[in-house]
């Protein structure tokens, strides 16, 4: 048997030479990491410069665009009342999604696995996505009450579709070669969806999630506008009709870090699932 | 003596001549002052509704025109946008509520309000009347709605104080749009915001009727539901006393002729020719300001104290700077 250290040692980093240390994995990320939130930082002065420079030019009325000065001083004299409806707002926002990319996977699913079940299912989904939600908010909250269940609805409806379409195209673009491989070896329709076409899919759900992340506050805060005691889409109503622009631009802040966040979140998932596409 | 040369013209001809310039010229006496008449852009809080009365019935009886003035009246989309959009110069005057005013002049706009619409609360606590809330007692431990006007808390705290009870004791619910839909579906115990002289006639008229608790009966200051506020810098508009003139006539047409009064609005609105809005127009006659351009400050200034000490409004500038009086 040969001697393993000589690979061993072929293995082992070598010795950097003097005055120079070469990154460690570790260091690797950090320095990424870091990098990212110097991005963000960055694009975030740039947001509240730009702001700022249209209050000083063009000088609205405070009760029409007040500066990020307000604005700021408004989130912190609310922090306490913002922090609290901004996680009613983050469940409703949550929860939505789970139902949501739930129902639209199965959907796709069932159209795939199905032709007939998606002939059937395709207008309806096309007409549901059709109306306007504010025509089916009021309903959903005469259905459901006051409650978290009619947010949660509102929003999973509004991300439904995305998820479904597609899901549901990409299912439907599976590489013929592959396909043709798994009808040689006998495999059933299903085996076929399990191993084949769902994993081929995956980037097209990934892309459907995306879509969703950015839509779904949407649906949280238009169920809020129709009937809540609490939430950011609560607060602004009330901030507008009380003349607070002040309060209801910082609320608006919350959402729009909510809804970074979460796109940050989905694409985090979106390489974990399909580490083979690129960006 | 050599004759004059004879003119041309015969006397006929100078007769038919002399006629055609009388006609040109009575035909321009008679053309309405629409050419010079003033363009005038009002706001309202919302749809039109018979609260409008006044406004609609200056504008379809042509007593408007008679001012010079050629109003426009135009329902707003957001009803917490007309007076910010008067504040910023896009409109004329804007309908508002008083209890709002405070607000707005709180976020520093620079409004005042001229003239008064509707000159008694209309606001209510609305329940059903074969509910388990026969005083306002009984709503301890009950759910609340209310529409977002930005006030309606402070009503109701005050109103539930007076009852004996705090805002803990309740648990309130923002149901927008579905007021009455909402307490007649017994989705909420009690509803604030509807006014008395529509939400409980719509309940009625469903055949679920309301029983109403009056805001001014329990504890809160009279205050005028309605006001006409336009820019404070615009207050010596030539065309604002010319259109209070006209919201005046017709307050007093109405009074005199409500039958007369009510053809008239909907012959300007006809979608609003139903049950409902013939009822909510007899219910609110009684209730438009007579003398719309009068102001009482003392209301006023009780009101804004009620605000301040309710903790709504931080601090007020003095009631000159923001309710007046045209002369």
């Amino acid at each position: 048997m040969s001697d393993p250290r000589p690979l061993q040692a072929s293995l082992k980093p070598r010795a950097s030479p003097p005055g120079r240390r070469a990154p460690s994995p570790a260091g690797a990320v950090r320095a990424l990491a870091a990098g990212r939130v110097a991005r963000a930082v960055l694009v975030a002065a740039l947001v509240v410069g730009g702001w700022q420079a249209v209050v000083l030019v063009a000088a609205p009325p405070p009760y029409i665009l007040p500066g990020p000065g307000r604005v700021a001083a408004a989130l912190v004299g609310n922090a306490r009342f913002l922090a609290e409806n901004a996680l009613v707002t983050t469940l409703e926002i949550g929860l939505g999604l789970v139902l949501g990319v739930g129902l639209g996977v199965a959907t796709a699913v069932a159209m795939a696995i199905a032709p007939a079940a998606r002939r059937l299912l395709l207008p309806g989904i096309v007409v549901v996505q059709s109306l306007p939600v504010f025509a089916l908010a009021p309903l959903l909250v005469l259905w459901l009450g006051f409650g978290l269940a009619s947010k949660v609805v509102m929003a999973s409806l509004v991300i439904f579709f995305p998820v479904a379409s597609a899901l549901n195209d990409g299912l439907g673009r599976t590489d013929p070669a592959l396909l043709d491989l798994a009808r040689l070896a006998g495999a059933s329709r299903g085996t076929t969806l399990a191993i084949i076409r769902f994993p081929a899919a995956l980037p097209d759900l990934v892309s459907g999630l995306r879509v969703a992340a950015a839509i779904a506050p949407i649906g949280a805060v238009i169920g809020e506008w129709v009937g809540a005691a609490a939430g950011l889409g609560f607060v602004m109503l009330h901030a507008n009709a009380r003349m607070q622009t002040d309060l209801m631009f910082a609320a608006l802040a919350v959402l729009a870090v909510i809804a970074v966040a979460l796109r940050a979140a989905i694409d985090r998932l979106g390489r974990r699932l399909v580490p083979w596409v690129e960006g | 003596m050599p004759r004059l040369p004879a003119l041309a013209v015969s006397r006929r001809a100078l007769l038919r001549g002399a006629a055609a310039t009388a006609a040109v010229a009575a035909s321009l006496a008679a053309v309405p002052p629409a050419f010079a008449a003033d363009k005038l852009t009002v706001l309202l809080d919302w749809f039109v509704n018979p609260d409008h009365a006044p406004l609609v019935v200056a504008a379809q009886q042509g007593f408007f025109a008679d001012e010079g003035l050629d109003v426009e009246l135009v329902p707003p989309s957001d009803p917490a946008a007309p007076p910010r959009l008067v504040a910023a110069g896009q409109a004329d005057v804007a309908v508002t509520y008083q209890p709002s005013l405070y607000e707005q002049v709180a976020a520093e706009m620079p409004l005042a309000r001229f003239g008064t619409l509707v000159e008694t609360p209309l606001n209510t606590v609305i329940v059903l009347a074969d509910g388990p809330v026969k005083t306002l007692a009984d709503l301890k431990g009950r759910t609340i709605g209310f529409s977002v006007a930005g006030f309606e808390d402070v009503l109701l705290s005050a109103m539930l104080r007076s009852a004996g009870l705090t805002p803990a004791d309740v648990k309130v619910i923002n149901v927008n749009f579905a007021l009455s839909s909402s307490v007649m579906t017994g989705a909420v115990d009690a509803v604030v915001g509807g006014y008395r002289n529509f939400e409980l006639t719509q309940m009625a008229l469903e055949g679920k009727p309301g029983r109403a608790f009056f805001p001014e009966e329990h504890g809160v200051p009279a205050y005028d539901e309605l006001i006409l506020v336009a820019r404070r810098d615009r207050l010596d508009d030539p065309r604002l006393p010319r259109f209070l003139a006209a919201v005046e006539r017709a307050a007093l047409w109405i009074t005199n002729n409500p039958e007369a009064g009510w053809k008239s609005f909907v012959a300007a609105n006809p979608s609003l020719d139903d049950e409902l809005n013939a009822r909510a127009w007899k219910d609110t006659l009684p209730r438009f300001a007579k003398r719309p351009a009068a102001l009482d400050r003392g209301r006023y200034e009780r009101f804004a104290t009620f605000l301040t000490e309710a903790g709504l409004i931080k601090s007020l500038p003095p009631i000159t700077d923001y309710a007046v009086e045209l002369r």
